[in-house]
Order: C-alpha cells, then sequence, then structure tokens
C-alpha cells in the first residue's frame, strides 16, 4: 500500500472572470521514504495540487472540487480531502510538513526561532518545554547549524538566507513526519547554498525516511534528486515516470521541449530552443488537449478539441497520448 | 578592438552608523573592494557571484547610481566618476540597465506607450506626436510584442512579456553600454530561454556592449563572451567564457561550477561535487587576508590564509587571484 494515494484531485478557485480550474484531475501515489518531483511552470498547477492535501487552500475563492487523498499510516487510513479540520490538525504539521519558498516570508519575524521551533512539539507531543528546547538546538545541529545553542535564542533577520531556509527544514522535520512537501525550496537562494540545502534535505531523509515530494520548475533540481518525477501542465500531470524515463526517453512534447530550453544543454552561440506561444488560460470549460495550441506535431482541429489519454506506455511510465503531444501516439494506444 | 569601458580600481563603501541622535561611524561595508576591468567594444562581460558579493553595487557605480569611494570610471576615456550630476544625466543615455524583476522595475501608472515615449524623449528631445508614435511602433516590434498593446499597462503582461517591455525601455535612449542586473532570474525555463534569446540577437544586431550580471552560472556561460567571478567584492577570476568554464582555477569558480544541477540523472550520480561549507564572510568585518580561506576544501595554513592573494594573469587572457586557500598548487603560478 502506497503512504499517499491521491486519486482524480480537482481544485478550483473561482474568479470574477469565471471559474478557473487550477488542478484539473490529478492522481499520484507516493510511497513510503520515497522521492517524488513535481515540474511545471509557474501557473501549472504543482503549489496548489500540495496546498490542496493540507487544506491549505483559501476558501472561498478557492474549492475542492473533488476527489480522494488516502494517507494511511499504522493508525489506519485517512482521506485528506474529506476529513475534519480536527483530524487534518493532527495530521499537518506532525505526519506530513512543509517547507516553503521563501524563507524570509514563512519565519514569523516577531518570534525568537526557540519559539517557532518548540511550537510543533508543544502542540503534537506531550513534551515539557525544557525537553522541547533541548530538541529544538538538537534539530538546529542536524541541519548543519553552528553553535546552535546560542543561535536558537536568535530572530529569523539574524540568519542569513540558507540559514533560515535550515531554521524551515529543522522545523518541517522535528517531528518527524512521514512526508515532507518542499515548494520550491531553493528557488530564492543562490547556487552554492541550494547545493547545501539539497544535501540536507536529503540527509535527513535518510537518516528519518521521511518520504519527500520536491516541487520546482528547475530540471536540474529533480534531476539528481528524485527517484520519480510527474510533469505538470495546465493543472494537468502529462507525463510520470522515473527520472531515466524523463531525461532520457520523454515521450510529450511538453517533457521534451522544456529539456530543450535549458540553456547549459546547448552549445554557445546557437539560439535557444523556445516553446511557441503561451500556457492556456486555464478559466472556463476544458477544451481539448491544453497543448495542441503549442505542439509543433502535425494535428487537425477536430483532434485538438479531442482529450488526451493518460496511460501507462511502458512499467512505471505513463503520458499523456493525444495526436498532438507524442510523436506516433497510436502505437501507444 | 579599443576598450570602451574601463573600470580602475573602484571602491564603493558604505558607512555604518551606530546611535540615533549622535551618530557615529562603526564600521565600513566594502561592498565593491578594487575591482579592475575592461570591456570591448561588443563585448559580452558576465558578471558572477552570490547575493551579497557587490555585483548590484558595481553596477550601481557604474552608472553614478551610487557614488565611488575611490577608482575611476572610464567610458570612452571619460571618467565618469569626476562628472557633475547634471553632465552625468546626460551621459547616462548611453549606459541603461535592465532589472531583476519587471514587477518591479515598471511603472504602474504608466502604458508601455508612455514608458517608452519618455525613455525616448531623453535622447530625440523635439518629435511630435506622429514621430513618436511611428518609434515606439518600431521598438516593440524589435521586442517581439503586438503594438496594438502600447496603450495597455504592465499588469496585463506576463512576466516574459514585462521584461520584454523593460528591455525595450532600456534600449529606447539607443544607449552603448547596457547593464543587466539578473534579467532572467525570475522567470520560468521556457520564458527564460525566450528572453536570452532577444537579447543576444539584440546585442548583436545594435552592437551593444553588455554587461550581464547572474548566480546562474549556466546562463551566463551560454551568454557572454568572457566571465568575471565576483567574491566578497573583488574579482577572482576573470577569463574567456568557455575556458574559463572548462577548466576552473579558483575553488571558488570550482564550487559555483559544481554547484549548478545538471538536468541528466547519470551525471548527478556520479559526479563530484565541491559543497562549500558555510557562508561567505560578512563584508562589515571582513576576514584578515584571503576572505575565501575558511571556506576552503584546500590544505593551508593559518598564517597562510591571513594573507592577501595576488590576482595575476596565469595564462594569456585568464586572471585568477593566486592564494594557498584557492588554487591547486599555488606556487607553480607565482
Amino acid at each position: 500500500m502506497p503512504l499517499l494515494d491521491v486519486q482524480n484531485l480537482r481544485t478550483s478557485f473561482h474568479t470574477r472572470n469565471g471559474v478557473l480550474r487550477a488542478v484539473d484531475g490529478i492522481s499520484f501515489t507516493l510511497d513510503r521514504g520515497e522521492t517524488l518531483g513535481i515540474v511545471g511552470e509557474s501557473g501549472s498547477g504543482k503549489s496548489v495540487s500540495c496546498y490542496s492535501l493540507l487544506g491549505l487552500i483559501p476558501m472561498p475563492p478557492g474549492k475542492i472540487e473533488g476527489g480522494n487523498a488516502y494517507y494511511e499510516d499504522d493508525k489506519g487510513k485517512v482521506d485528506l480531502l474529506n476529513c475534519s479540520e480536527k483530524q487534518l490538525r493532527k495530521i499537518r504539521g506532525k505526519r506530513i510538513s512543509m517547507i516553503f519558498q521563501d524563507p524570509m516570508t514563512c519565519l514569523n519575524p516577531y518570534l525568537r526561532v526557540s519559539t517557532q521551533l518548540m511550537e510543533p512539539l508543544l502542540i503534537h507531543e506531550k513534551i515539557s518545554k525544557k525537553d522541547a528546547l533541548k530538541k529544538a538546538i538538537e534539530a538546529l545541529e542536524e541541519v548543519g547549524i553552528q553553535d546552535a545553542p546560542r543561535r536558537v535564542n536568535m530572530y529569523p533577520h539574524e540568519f542569513s538566507g540558507g540559514m533560515r531556509q535550515r531554521v524551515m527544514i529543522a522545523m518541517a522535520l522535528i517531528n518527524k513526519p512521514d512526508i515532507l512537501i518542499a515548494d520550491e525550496p531553493t528557488t530564492a537562494l543562490d547556487v552554492t547554498v541550494q547545493a547545501q540545502i539539497m544535501d540536507i534535505i536529503k540527509q535527513r531523509q535518510r537518516d528519518l525516511g521521511t518520504a519527500v515530494i520536491l516541487i520546482t520548475h528547475d530540471l536540474g533540481v529533480v534531476a539528481g534528486f528524485c527517484e520519480r518525477i510527474n510533469v505538470m501542465y495546465a493543472g494537468k500531470i502529462v507525463e510520470s515516470g522515473t527520472a531515466d524515463h524523463i531525461f532520457k526517453n520523454p515521450k510529450h512534447a511538453y517533457t521534451i521541449a522544456l529539456q530543450k530550453s535549458i540553456p547549459s544543454l546547448q552549445g554557445k552561440g546557437k539560439e535557444l530552443y523556445t516553446i511557441p506561444g503561451m500556457p492556456p488560460v486555464l478559466v472556463g470549460a476544458r477544451r481539448g488537449c491544453a497543448f495542441a495550441a503549442r505542439s509543433d506535431l502535425p494535428h487537425t482541429p477536430e483532434e485538438a478539441a479531442m482529450d488526451g489519454v493518460f496511460k501507462e506506455i511502458e512499467p512505471g511510465h505513463c503520458v499523456e497520448l493525444h495526436p498532438a503531444t507524442v510523436v506516433n501516439y497510436k502505437q501507444y494506444l | 578592438m579599443e576598450d570602451y569601458l574601463v573600470i580602475e580600481d573602484l571602491k564603493t563603501y558604505f558607512p555604518v552608523y551606530k546611535g540615533m541622535i549622535r551618530k557615529k561611524q562603526v564600521a565600513t561595508v566594502k561592498a565593491v573592494d578594487g575591482v579592475s576591468l575592461s570591456l570591448k567594444k561588443g563585448e559580452i562581460l558576465g558578471l558572477v557571484g552570490e547575493s551579497g558579493c557587490g555585483k548590484t553595487t558595481l553596477s550601481r557605480t557604474i552608472m553614478q547610481l551610487q557614488p565611488a569611494t575611490a577608482g575611476k570610471v572610464l567610458l570612452e576615456g571619460k571618467n565618469l566618476c569626476a562628472l557633475s550630476e547634471k553632465k552625468m544625466k546626460a551621459e547616462r543615455i548611453n549606459v541603461q540597465m535592465i532589472f531583476q524583476d519587471p514587477y518591479a522595475s515598471l511603472n504602474p501608472r504608466m502604458t508601455v506607450y508612455s514608458t517608452l515615449s519618455e525613455a525616448i524623449s531623453t535622447r530625440h528631445k523635439n518629435l511630435n506626436k506622429k514621430e513618436m508614435l511611428s518609434r515606439v511602433t518600431e521598438l516593440m516590434k524589435t521586442i517581439g510584442l503586438n503594438p496594438a498593446q502600447m496603450k495597455k499597462y504592465p499588469h496585463e503582461f506576463s512576466g516574459g512579456q514585462r521584461q520584454r517591455i523593460a528591455i525595450a525601455r532600456a534600449l529606447a535612449p539607443e544607449p552603448k553600454l547596457i547593464i543587466a542586473d539578473e534579467p532572467v532570474s525570475a522567470l520560468d525555463v521556457s520564458i527564460q530561454s525566450q528572453i536570452l534569446n532577444l537579447l543576444l540577437k539584440l546585442v548583436r544586431e545594435m552592437s551593444l556592449t553588455m554587461i550581464f550580471i547572474s548566480h546562474d552560472l549556466s546562463v551566463v556561460k551560454y551568454i557572454s563572451d568572457r566571465i568575471a567571478v565576483m567574491y566578497l567584492g573583488k574579482i577572482v577570476e576573470l577569463g574567456d567564457a568557455e575556458l574559463l568554464m572548462e577548466n576552473p582555477l579558483h575553488y571558488y569558480t570550482k564550487a559555483l561550477n559544481s554547484a549548478v544541477p545538471v538536468p541528466d540523472p547519470d551525471v548527478e550520480k556520479t559526479r563530484k561535487r565541491i559543497v562549500l561549507q558555510g557562508d561567505p564572510p560578512s563584508p562589515i568585518n571582513p576576514p584578515k587576508g584571503c576572505a575565501f580561506a575558511h571556506r576552503s576544501p584546500l590544505e593551508h595554513s593559518l598564517e597562510d590564509a591571513e594573507k592577501e592573494g595576488v590576482f595575476k594573469e596565469v595564462v594569456s587572457g585568464h586572471w585568477v587571484e593566486v592564494h594557498p586557500a584557492t588554487v591547486d598548487d599555488y606556487k607553480q603560478y607565482l
């Protein structure tokens, strides 16, 4: 049994201009200790899908239209999307925790780091303040912050960007969760610090056996980090598979295009590949394949209005089959 | 070709004060600490470094948006640091900047037309409405936007389109030098390549000189002719873009290079990373001697660390700061 089983999750935002289908029927599973990457451009629904799981979508305007997300641990099975707020509160921060993109805005500037680190412990566990502080110091040491007993009493502004992200990681992992959702944890950081942070997440994952969902738009980061990868486009998963599938044998035109547009993979002086057109507007009813208008594969307007079929084409490698997305798609049908 | 822009031993210091009524200077932040560079006409220089290393302060000092503490900025032989405010204003038409965040750098209350026409009128003062309209139309075509959208406001455009408008605004006064400060860092990968293509095309077509600032080595490697690596206010390595990336000598450059994630699972599994320990030291009280020593994986003695490195041309056109803590087997270069 997978640790987390998400089925047909649909989240939309009811705006003045109509209903925006941010996440449009996605399904995925996550096993214990596994690392899953979710890749996509901004607005593809990668963050919204994970926020939905933890009930962090502002409602209204957001609304979870349907789907199930079964989270299973030794105490039984819970549907995260259809459980009470009380149940969810027991899971959030304890069994499933999250790191956000911007450590500058996610730490409370008025509170000492110690207060913020102890909070999840004091809420979820029967522990004295003294022991909690001891644990908080340990947690800081484990993410590589030197001089932790002194540092723990400081305020967030006294830390550098990379250190703040370490504090966030320490805080997210202090209750030894089963699942860690990392939403673009290194986008706001420098490359050298990014390497440090990814190393720390990897190492803590190994120590605790936590499953990690890494949300990012940087294909480079997922390549070295994730075992399985979901590529999202316009609120849907268009391709999923192991890192080898996605990087060595990508099938969906969007996955291929994303990789082609990375500067480091191209010769100097050559013009960089760009994906023609813009991502579709997700407001209103769905009309056929979202990628058809940007695809250079031959297809007729009637075909473009058809929906693609999400199908497993080899063990563990699923792709959305449609004339506009996969070369010679009929062979897989 | 002659040098178009020469920077000589440029220093920008910021005083740190303590106290509210009786202010007392307690320290100095040495944001830019003795930078010398030269750019040929038509050249693209990539400037790399971590946040806080002084890249942006350097570019602002070149623009004279920030007065220099010492040193010279020579644009076609004219020292910008010695110019009066008024003369500098006239000179600034030739040097334009593109900023990182197109959400913040465009005035939300001005239409594209008014943003661009204001910039055009800095060089062409007495244009009538018709001439201005045709120039704005022309400009919007060059950067790949539909001229029919010129009456729109910035919020009606996407991030990539806004960055195009910011580029158009920088090009409007027909400058000769462009300073692009992290122009693609805030954009998605797919949009990033569009903007890079556009920048490269424009620079080549208009034979502009450009300083391209970024912390992303893969982007810098792609776009620039030469690369300068900056660390704590100093240039630590400088050389031809491809040579420098293939054979970096300074350990900081090596670490930067190895920190760039490669989108290939096999390469990622096998390659060795140089992950630097700790953070860069604070520029308020920088350590004595070599600022990189305490993060360096190379062995060196404490006395060595307190010595200054020597910035030297080790191979023709390849400069590096030679110090026991920065390069392998440093004695060979002395």
